[in-house]
């Protein structure tokens, strides 16, 4: 049990405070509610763009990052496509400085054209080491675009293209500040061996002049049920062949979101799974096979990724993998299967909840799904799930004409 | 309206209160360390075996422990998996020069059901040809992936270049992989797992009953003496570079042969290393990444060997950024050399290293961790004592002398792949 105390300033900022008495550190963890499904499909890869630029000095302080290392502390910060997530440890007794820093930036940025001119450079290079310069570096960029036609989730975080990084104009890093970056579009946890009156205090002190501002509605273009199965090949500079499904599912907590994350390990997630089982050790036609969600807000994926064994086709590979879905379609799965992946996901959410600094992002992200308190009960909503939950959505959603399909061939080196 | 330009007022870390372990030691001589006071509801335990590479060759290390939960004369590795699974527990194999290290985590009440199955698999497998194949495609795949990369291909020419007279420079071929013989593996197996587990640690609350328990499956095991053997650390500086034409990132190591804590000067030249490139702050990433973009990012380090360590300076840039960066390198080299660093920032450096070691012994597993760190070097918790003092007193005077001392370009190995 996570226990936690909520309370809210008159400028919208919504705050939680976890008292753990166990650690000497204090957490603050911002998280923002803007990830790049916010952005132009024109500037892509702005909403992390923009992370890199609030280490660049706020309004009052020129330089984030020095006095909160002075103070013993240490942070850092990351974009998905739906959140901007910041977060700084500190010795508890230093937790005011942690405050003064994170609600300059949140009041505003010092803006200045030499943090903007080296940000991009380094974003470019970073889109460069992650995406372009490794093997398969470039899967997302090519499978989002094919996965979806309208949704936002059609670009990587990373942006579409460097070109996009490379225009954007200082007009724009005002604007995107302004739009997202206020106290009603964030949610602040602050975990440590403290009081709650202090943390209130301190949040007043330090947030509570903040200007408000209003938070824009979200209109996201909603992605068109899929009636189609998708394929596309490229060719690329490899050792050897990758294959990547997607299937269009629920949105975090949606109708179907908790089946699908069981349909996915009954498939694919370790060596007990059944097309491991099967692809792999039976008929030894791939070297490594995997299943997974997303895990994201609005509608994502089960996705599959499979590295073919040399010498086997994609159809002897496609025919297994559809033979197995068509058995998960058709027989109810057994009660000890269902009871085997409860207990892993049982000991995976209590292992990744471990530490003051991740009950204070799981916090951060369920209060943003709608209820902090979500980090208590989410294991109950995978033991509701059913047998016969599982085969109806697996019915639902394992449909060829809901699955993109995305072969990377090596390109072959003739001597 | 408060002045928002004034910094509240800090206070430093002075002291640290690290808590040992329970240590109990087995019949066998083996050692069990435990950390029973947490809230923590999973259990991690760790097997730790002499069977690292340096005890044989890289891959015959590697893949004996990777065929652990392959099957015995009586289950198959399907058998192992499911058994496993079903009661919700992970396990992991991590295999380095010196050790392997088999993980064994779980819910409290399942751990001892989980630790049974991982126990009877290690010490009854049989190498079964079929697994060692399965095994050696999707190595010898995963392996040619690695390859492709600028950042494995620079180490790899780093380390085996620096360490050419040891088995720290023993680097895996694609080709290796064909001429794997089993008994190799059934022999490295009999030698350093059944006879040759080093200690056992337990992390996570569970009752004496259940400790007991994990005690008598650590009895099926026994421990050698731990052969050293003396190798030849010297090296002759050199530059290397590796080209791949189509990269549109070069990886760049640079580094030397060091020592490791055990070295009168590690904890002050630790200091150095952090300032010059071990924090997000430091003049390397305040150099090439936030004032000229070169890179997303560039470190240094002192990474620690059983017997000795090395230093190193690592980072990917931009292919036309190669020049610049190696003498932007240099140039920062040369100032920590001639310049004193100011009091501030050495005062924040000293402020903040404290302070990560407060937060790398924040909970049972960190401090676990923190204990075994000074253990496998025959030290105990009062090496971080001295760490803090040590950190304290440096001063500016000292820091230029470490790095005349240790941070000399022609004492330097320079690789680069792209």
């Amino acid at each position: 049990m996570v226990e936690f105390e909520r309370f809210e300033l008159d400028n919208g900022l919504r705050v939680i405070f976890h008292k753990d008495v166990t650690t000497p550190m204090a957490v603050v963890n911002t998280l923002f509610d803007v990830g790049a499904r916010d952005e132009s499909p024109e500037r892509t890869g702005f909403a992390h763009l923009f992370e890199h630029l609030m280490f660049g000095g706020s309004i009052n302080i020129p330089n984030f990052d020095g006095p909160l290392q002075e103070a013993g502390g240490s942070n850092n910060a990351f974009t998905s496509n739906d959140i901007t997530n910041y977060y700084d440890v500190v010795p508890v007794q230093n937790l005011e400085t942690v405050l003064w820093l994170e609600s300059d930036r949140m009041l505003s940025l010092a803006f200045t054209e030499k943090s903007l001119e080296v940000q991009r450079s380094v974003v470019i290079e970073e889109f460069k080491q992650r995406y372009l310069n490794q093997p398969y570096g470039d899967l997302w960029l090519e499978f989002r675009p094919l996965a979806y036609e309208v949704h936002p989730y059609r670009w990587a975080t990373i942006g579409k293209n460097i070109e996009h990084i490379k225009e954007a104009t200082m007009g724009e890093v005002k604007d995107f500040f302004k739009t997202h970056y206020h106290p009603g579009n964030a949610i602040l946890v602050i975990a440590g061996n403290l009081e709650l009156e202090e943390v209130k205090r301190l949040v007043i002190k330090w947030y509570g002049d903040i200007p408000a501002r209003e938070k824009k509605v979200r209109n996201l273009p909603q992605e068109p049920k899929q009636t189609e199965f998708r394929t596309k090949t490229i060719e690329r500079d490899v050792p050897s062949d990758v294959y990547t499904y997607g299937f269009k599912m629920a949105g975090k907590g949606q109708q179907g979101y908790y089946e699908a994350d069981l349909i996915s390990d009954v498939l694919g997630r370790g060596n007990s799974s059944r097309l491991y089982k099967r692809l792999k050790k039976e008929l030894e036609l791939v070297t490594e096979i995997n299943a997974y969600i997303m895990g994201s807000s609005d509608p994502g994926m089960l996705m599959l990724s499979i590295h073919p064994s040399d010498g086997a086709t994609l159809a002897q590979i496609d025919t297994e993998i559809w033979k197995i879905i068509d058995e998960l379609k058709s027989t109810l799965i057994k009660k000890p299967e269902l009871e085997k992946i409860i207990n892993k996901v049982k000991t995976t959410k209590a292992f990744s909840e471990q530490g003051v600094l991740n009950k204070s992002m799981a916090l951060a992200m369920n209060e943003l799904m709608g209820d902090a308190n979500l980090i208590n009960t989410e294991t109950e909503e995978y033991e509701k799930v059913t047998v016969e939950g599982i085969q109806k959505y697996a019915k639902e959603i394992l449909q060829k004409t809901n699955c993109s399909q995305l072969i990377i061939k090596a390109k072959k080196n003739d001597e | 309206m408060m002045n928002r330009t004034i910094a509240p007022k800090t206070s430093t870390v002075t002291h640290i209160d690290f808590q040992s372990p329970e240590i109990d030691t087995l019949s066998n001589e083996v050692n069990i360390y435990s950390m029973r006071e947490t809230d923590d509801q999973t259990v991690h335990v760790d097997f730790v075996f002499d069977a690292g590479s340096l005890k044989t060759s890289k891959i015959i290390a590697q893949l004996t422990g990777d065929l652990l939960f392959s099957g015995s004369a009586d289950k198959t590795s399907e058998q192992i998996d499911e058994a496993i699974d079903r009661l919700g527990g992970f396990t992991g194999v991590e295999i380095s020069t010196e050790k392997a290290t088999i993980s064994v985590i779980g819910l409290k009440e399942y751990i001892v059901a989980i630790t049974k199955i991982v126990v009877d698999a290690m010490i009854n497998v049989n190498f079964k040809p079929k697994e060692i194949k399965q095994l050696l495609q999707s190595k010898k795949k995963n392996m040619a992936i690695q390859l492709e990369k600028v950042s494995t291909q620079a180490r790899r020419a780093f380390l085996s270049d620096l360490f050419k007279n040891s088995p720290y420079g023993d680097l895996t071929h694609l080709e290796d992989y064909d001429h794997i013989e089993q008994s190799d593996l059934i022999e490295f197996h009999k030698q350093k797992y059944l006879s040759g587990l080093q200690y056992i640690s337990i992390v996570g609350s569970i009752n004496d009953t259940d400790l007991n328990a994990i005690k008598e499956l650590g009895n099926q095991f026994s421990k050698d003496n731990v052969t050293s053997i003396e190798y030849d650390y010297s090296y002759v500086p050199n530059t290397i570079h590796v080209e791949k034409e189509q990269a549109l990132q070069t990886a760049i190591r640079i580094g030397r042969v060091l020592f490791n804590k055990q070295h009168t000067d590690f904890i002050k030249f630790s200091v150095v290393n952090t300032i010059f490139g071990g924090y997000f702050g430091s003049r390397l990433m305040t150099s090439i990444r936030e004032d000229k973009g070169y890179t997303y990012g560039i470190g240094s380090g002192v990474a620690q060997l059983l017997e000795t360590g090395y230093f190193f300076i690592s980072t990917e840039v931009g292919k036309e950024f190669k020049d610049l960066t190696v003498e932007a390198i240099q140039t920062e080299i040369k100032l920590l050399q001639t310049e004193d660093v100011s009091e501030k920032e050495l005062a924040l450096v000293k402020n903040y290293i404290i302070g990560q070691i407060l937060e790398q012994s924040d909970g049972a597993q960190a401090m676990m961790d923190r204990f075994i760190s000074v253990e496998t070097y025959g030290m105990d918790f009062s090496y971080y004592d001295d760490f803090i003092k040590q950190v304290n007193e440096i001063t500016p005077a000292e820091v230029k002398e470490l790095a005349n001392r240790y941070l000399n370009w022609e004492d330097f190995t320079v690789v680069s792949a792209g």
